[in-house]
């Protein structure tokens, strides 16, 4: 245990402490520039900083949009692999492969199918008479839907994940339950809302979790995508601290950035957690 | 093959597993005397980690019949419903492939075809005669190999103190892994390439496979904890009465009932590392750049070669989706241990 830990802490601990206390200095981005004490300077240009107010913002409804779709579809996976049982394991195993691809290779793919002109989803969306057009619908290119255009290969990449979750949780409802309730009358919908749904609640609550936190990050997949263009309609918040660390040289700002960032996404994690989880609560 | 299963390979050469193990383990829950052997099996339920996949040896109808669709057609449907799913989803990967079988021209011929005009490796050989490709994978390797050993022999130990010595330091250390989880990777990048750069490490498999274990770590330790959790504490003291020392009974007794379980870990923090790449970006320049980097800076230096970007891409991902193919029982486990434990 402790070498690990020791590890943790030199490893993670030590660079967060480096991050936080960079948040108070004006940083030259030259090697061994001048470093000026600001005090809370980085923060409030952080906070009154519209870019980094709006990147918040699309950070929350990035992670919304990809974990609500990603969770509907995986619970309709799960429940298809369940009701169909057995023989479609070997289905199953078909359906995890993208949990093994490269986000960025996800992320270049999609683009190869989205991506203005060349892109095969406009041309076949054409030819199935639905657009008049192929570049009707820029996905990577109107700023208006591209937030929701760069989610789709993060949502393709790890419903997968949900889905097995899921699924095993509902291996794990007893036959017996939903017969009783099959016998009392109960129908699809309120079998699922009613028995299904609360029963799994625990673990739909650590996949919720596990995947809001992971959504939250997004990266890979955006930069490839879109770089968090056109005219920043796609930049997160992982993006905005690398563009203000990297292309605009300051790593203080970024430093105050991603500190907010960090305690932001703990506060959300801690309610999560509290809130749906109820670990304790025996459900 | 559920971790119960994973479990009984590794216990089948201390104590005769019975057959229908798991199946049986029912019936000696409530027994008030167990034997051991009959105690093994009963650990590995305890995970509740259904059998996912292969349910061979527990009976049918136990847990599942409540919810498998009864009427014929309805499971017509479904299964078509099914398929239809797979296709879609199945799609764009093998659309990347197809595309990476073009010719350079036909990969962004407009309108684009879904099958090649022509089949050709040209993509192939542009991509991988590129100059930093093939040191491109020999370094991913070398970082993704350097991060799972180092990931393993740090989870290992702390895993098993953990769950042995039941210490709040312990549950406090667990909580504190799982907050590292949260960390974004673009926060600590930075000043951990600084500090690999104070050290003389810049721009070396090491620095980056350290940064990746930071990723797997935590989830390594997770993971290995819920192995060890279904290990009977019993069986452990059983081999010390034997004349075991503390030691002699983790190495011979403990670590091969988990060896499907540090196989687990294993893969996921390699799989961790592999694809892994902010860490990589920023940590990397010229000498130890990965296949990731590479794939994505296609995209600016040499304009837009997006068919050499297909093969590539294509190249890296099919390693590991064939051997996830392989391994899918044992990855399966994996995924569903910690969140179906709850």
């Amino acid at each position: 245990m402790t070498p690990a830990a020791l590890f943790l802490a030199v490893f993670v601990a030590y660079p967060l402490f480096r991050l936080i206390s960079d948040s108070f200095f004006k940083i030259s981005p030259l090697v061994g520039g001048p470093r000026e004490f600001v005090g809370l300077d980085n923060y409030v240009r952080a906070f009154t900083s519209p870019d980094f107010v709006s990147a918040g913002w699309r950070t929350l409804a990035y992670t919304l949009v990809v974990v609500t779709l990603e969770f509907a579809l995986g619970l309709g996976m799960a429940l298809l692999f369940t009701t169909l049982g057995r023989k479609s394991q070997v289905l199953r195993t078909l359906f995890l492969y993208p949990l093994m691809i490269a986000p960025i290779v996800a992320g270049l793919l999609w683009k190869f199918l989205m991506i203005d002109n060349f892109g095969l989803l406009g041309t076949l969306l054409h030819q199935a008479g639905i657009l008049q057009d192929p570049n009707q619908i820029g996905w990577l290119s109107n700023p208006d839907i591209v937030l929701f255009s760069v989610a789709v290969p993060d949502i393709w990449l790890t419903t997968s994940f949900m889905c097995l979750v899921l699924f095993a949780g509902l291996q794990n409802i007893p036959g017996d339950l939903i017969e009783a309730a099959r016998l009392d009358g109960a129908r699809a919908p309120s079998l699922l809302f009613r028995i299904i749904l609360p029963l799994l609640r625990p673990v739909i609550a650590v996949a919720l979790v596990v995947r809001g936190i992971d959504a939250a990050r997004a990266f890979d997949t955006i930069l490839i995508q879109t770089n968090g263009g056109p005219q920043s309609a796609s930049e997160t918040m992982s993006l905005l601290i690398y563009r203000t660390m990297i292309r605009f040289g300051d790593p203080g700002l970024a430093s105050a950035m991603g500190t907010i960032y960090l305690l932001a996404m703990l506060a959300i994690a801690f309610v999560a957690v509290t809130t749906i989880w109820r670990p304790g609560k025996d459900t | 093959m559920s971790i119960a299963e994973a479990n009984n390979h590794g216990s089948m050469g201390i104590v005769p597993a019975e057959p229908g193990a798991a199946g049986v383990a029912h019936r000696n829950a409530q027994a008030p005397e167990r034997t051991l052997a009959g105690r093994i099996p009963r650990a590995g339920q305890t995970i509740k980690t259904p059998a996912l996949a292969g349910a061979g040896r527990r009976r049918r109808g136990v847990n599942r019949e409540g919810l498998e669709a009864g009427k014929r057609s309805t499971r017509t449907i479904l299964w078509i419903l099914l398929a239809a799913s797979l296709v879609l989803y199945g799609f764009p990967f093998l659309y990347l492939l197809f595309t990476s079988f073009k010719t350079p021209i036909d990969t962004i011929a407009v309108p684009p075809t879904i099958l090649p005009r022509e089949w050709t490796l040209e993509n192939y050989a542009n991509a991988l005669g590129r100059s930093g490709v093939p040191a491109s994978f020999i370094n991913s390797i070398q970082t993704a190999v350097i991060s799972t050993v180092l990931s393993l022999v740090l989870s290992v130990p702390a895993a098993y103190g953990i769950t042995r010595y039941k210490t709040r330091s312990g549950r406090i250390f667990i909580m504190a892994a799982l907050v590292t989880r949260m960390v974004p990777p673009v926060a600590i990048g930075i000043p951990l390439a600084s500090m690999m750069a104070s050290v003389g490490l810049a721009d070396t498999p090491i620095a980056l496979s350290i940064a990746h274990t930071t990723i797997s770590l935590p989830l390594s330790i997770w993971l290995m904890s819920s192995f060890f959790e279904a290990v009977p504490k019993d069986l452990e003291e059983a081999a010390t009465v034997d004349g075991c020392s503390r030691l002699g009974a983790l190495w011979r007794v403990v670590i091969p009932v988990v060896s499907g379980g540090i196989a687990v870990t294993a893969i996921f923090a390699f799989l961790a590392s592999w694809n892994e790449f902010l860490f990589a970006l920023l940590m990397t320049a010229v000498r130890s750049q990965t296949t990731p980097v590479v794939i994505a800076n296609f995209q600016t230096q040499f304009g837009l070669d997006w068919g050499s970007m297909t093969a590539l891409a294509a190249v890296y991902s099919i390693p590991v989706i064939l051997l996830t193919l392989f391994l899918q029982r044992k990855i399966v486990a994996g995924m569903t241990l910690g969140a179906v434990k709850g």
